[in-house]
């Protein structure tokens, strides 16, 4: 059985905002000079045919998720014949994996492991650097590896090759410190925050090998990367649903402000749309400690256009048997009132069923009186139940205000 | 007062922009000295009165020194402002811009950090000590409304939060020593346990209200601080994003630095802080109480 994405579910996968699959990181690692198994990517079962011309046996077959414990739960598997191969796509290719759903697997050439080593480029948010991290244990477990080394990285200079082979304690340290670079390459042109490489492995022949990637994008970087060619993730999920889709895309085609670029739904239903990346997080806390459950999380800030507003608004009341919404944030600084709240009221109006369910905003700032007239005339032309509090009534009052109207 | 002084000298750099002349404006209409602006290309014009120069170098050759510079401009473009006001030397770096790309930013911290300079942000919404000075957007064109004169030092990721508090504050009968929006990115310049021992010195501070979120250690760290007597003020520490701790480890929130299940969980923080002496607030309606409690002893 296939869970709900709606869900909430505490074991669920592993996931950020930009995260990789590995064979999307080793794209990334491949136009660097990083060395990987010949391997090819089935999305589709008619791949398996071509897929299997390219590879030959003993091979490695490995479902494609978001989360990191996949070797534990069988998700990766040794394959010694075209049968293997078809039996592993079969089981697994756009099925439920430990809640994620599976649309790629990968099939790479089998690579002889003589030894296995970790290798990480992310950032140290105490020495706010990129740290480099290098174990001579490599493989599942490795995060408590006691030979782990830790070398901050001067961003404005990078990873010297010599300097960084004379201080990592491995019996060769000049090939580890050669990928180290061109993984800071990685690191650098795609703007990620993690860039890993476990296990980096050598054959038997000394030869050295990236045998899974493991990279997180920066949300930031993203506009400077237009090239990149990666699949959108969703923030609960691999597969980023239609609502998240269309939320997203607000951010993508208008810079100014930002809204929608974080949006999830939740199992509940009440809608929520709240202001700032902090004021969001207490309007959820409030609406949970209030005995409501919102349907979604989603915030809009920096002073963002009306139409921008409008937007999210629509997708957010897209969603199916709403009961309430809250609109919610702090006393904002120099996000406008009444811009944004025109774009909320334009939202619902073009909402193809006019909400049935009380609305109640929580919004204080640059020209709110101005946006408490507005949205009064508005709620009484269209006949909805909207109430509008400023900063008289604190944002735990507004919850528990909807919750008292939605649910009654 | 923290970070600055009510004479401070002030440079917008990205001052003919839309966000760069509205803070003018407003830092002008507080009574902030405004002593230029910055905008390559547009060096001559004025915006409110005040002279507009191509470079930050140009602009101290011809007003003097400058303590403080602020930057707003685009995302991608906040790098290079950032640096030139650090290597001419300006002591304390205000940077309001949001989506900075990491990368950018950790260049930005690691080149203060050689020349000694102070970074404020990025994301920062800026700072306020009430009635004598105000850096950044902090307030917008009406800071009277949450920020009134008093003790209580605030903290925060979140600009809006630091408003919201900083209201409870005045709303509780108390005012603000200075409030700080330190912003919400992965890496930030000025850090919680780094501002602690600001409002330690501070002889108008006599408690300080933070405001954290889920993810990161700030935090920890600056348990960390009270529990070496670095800092000995009373701590009230408000975080939020509770509900979060049901969804996915790793899912990314509002900002970017609050990740789910990163490092220590919300219970665990909170513990640590109580053990090393922080008071917790739970919910924001309780800050008033927990104010009059702890001043009055």
């Amino acid at each position: 059985m296939r869970p709900s994405i709606d869900g909430l579910n505490r074991n669920y996968v592993k996931i950020s905002k930009v995260k990789l699959f590995e064979f999307e990181g080793r794209n990334l690692f491949q136009k660097e000079g990083i060395v990987i198994p010949a391997g090819v990517v089935i999305s589709y079962t008619s791949d398996l045919e071509q897929a299997l011309k390219r590879i030959s046996f003993p091979a490695v077959a490995k479902v494609q998720t978001l989360s990191g414990k996949r070797r534990k739960r069988g998700g990766v598997s040794a394959i010694q014949s075209e049968k293997e191969a078809r039996d592993f796509v079969d089981q697994f290719l756009g099925k439920d994996f430990e809640g994620e759903q599976i649309s790629h697997i990968l099939l790479v050439q089998k690579i002889d492991i003589d030894y296995e080593y970790f290798l990480s480029i992310t950032y140290s948010t105490v020495e706010k650097k990129p740290i480099l991290l290098f174990s001579a244990s490599g493989g599942v477990e490795v995060e408590d590896a006691p030979d782990m080394q830790k070398i901050i990285i001067n961003p404005e200079n990078g990873i010297n090759a010599d300097d960084l082979a004379s201080q990592l304690k491995v019996s060769s340290p000049k090939k580890i410190a050669d990928v180290a670079v061109r993984l800071w390459d990685v690191f650098v042109h795609a703007d990620a925050r993690l860039a890993e490489i476990n296990p980096l492995a050598v054959d038997k022949n000394g030869e050295i090998w990236a045998l899974d990637s493991k990279i997180i994008l920066d949300d930031s970087g993203l506009v400077r990367h237009k090239d990149l060619n990666i699949l959108d993730k969703g923030s609960l999920s691999s597969i980023p649903t239609d609502r998240e889709k269309r939320a997203k895309q607000i951010d993508k085609d208008d810079y100014r402000g930002s809204a929608g670029s974080v949006y999830f739904d939740l199992d509940g239903d009440i809608a929520v749309l709240a202001s700032g990346g902090g004021a969001s997080l207490v309007v959820l806390d409030s609406l949970f400690n209030a005995g409501g459950k919102p349907a979604n999380y989603t915030e809009y800030s920096g002073d963002p256009p009306a139409e921008k507003v409008a937007k999210l608004t629509e997708v957010v009341l897209s969603k199916p048997g709403l009961k309430g919404c809250l609109v919610a944030g702090a006393l904002a600084n120099f996000t406008d009132i009444y811009e944004t709240l025109k774009g909320f009221c334009e939202g619902v109006a073009s909402l193809k069923n006019k909400p049935n369910y009380p609305i109640v905003i929580r919004r204080a700032g640059v020209n709110d009186q101005k946006a408490k007239d507005f949205v009064k005339e508005f709620s009484k032309k269209e006949e909805i139940n909207i109430e509008f509090y400023t900063e008289g009534t604190p944002i735990g009052k507004a919850a528990e205000r909807i919750v008292e109207l939605a649910y009654k | 007062m923290v970070l600055v002084e009510d004479n401070s000298k002030v440079l917008i750099q990205g001052i003919t922009g839309r966000s760069g002349q509205q803070v003018a404006k407003q830092l002008l209409d507080y009574k902030v000295q405004v002593v230029g602006g910055v905008t390559p290309g547009k060096g001559g014009q004025e915006v409110f009165g005040v002279p507009v120069f191509n470079s930050v170098e140009e602009a101290i050759i011809s007003v003097g020194k400058v303590d403080v510079s602020m930057i707003y401009v685009p995302p991608l473009m906040a790098k290079d402002a950032a640096l030139e006001a650090i290597n001419a030397g300006i002591g304390l770096v205000h940077i309001f811009v949001e989506k900075v790309p990491i990368l950018d930013t950790s260049i930005i911290l690691s080149r203060a950090q050689e020349k000694g300079v102070k970074v404020l942000g990025p994301s920062s919404v800026g700072l306020i000590t009430p009635g004598k000075v105000k850096i950044g957007s902090i307030g917008g064109d009406s800071p009277n409304r949450a920020f009134s004169a008093g003790n209580v030092g605030v903290i925060s990721r979140s600009g809006g939060m630091t408003s919201e508090i900083s209201l409870q504050v005045k709303n509780a009968g108390y005012g603000v020593s200075t409030a700080i929006g330190i912003g919400g990115d992965l890496l930030i310049g000025l850090t919680l346990s780094e501002l602690l021992p600001e409002f330690e010195k501070d002889a108008d501070t006599k408690i300080v209200v933070a405001f954290g979120e889920v993810g990161g250690s700030a935090e920890i760290e600056a348990a960390n601080l009270l529990k070496d007597g670095k800092f000995t003020k009373p701590l009230i520490v408000y975080i939020a994003g509770k509900f979060s701790e049901t969804l996915p480890k790793g899912t990314a929130l509002g900002h970017a630095g609050a990740i789910v299940g990163f490092e220590t969980t919300l219970d665990e923080k909170k513990k640590i802080l109580k053990d090393c002496g922080a008071i917790i607030c739970e919910d924001l309606s309780d800050l008033g109480g927990l104010l009059k409690q702890n001043l009055n002893i």
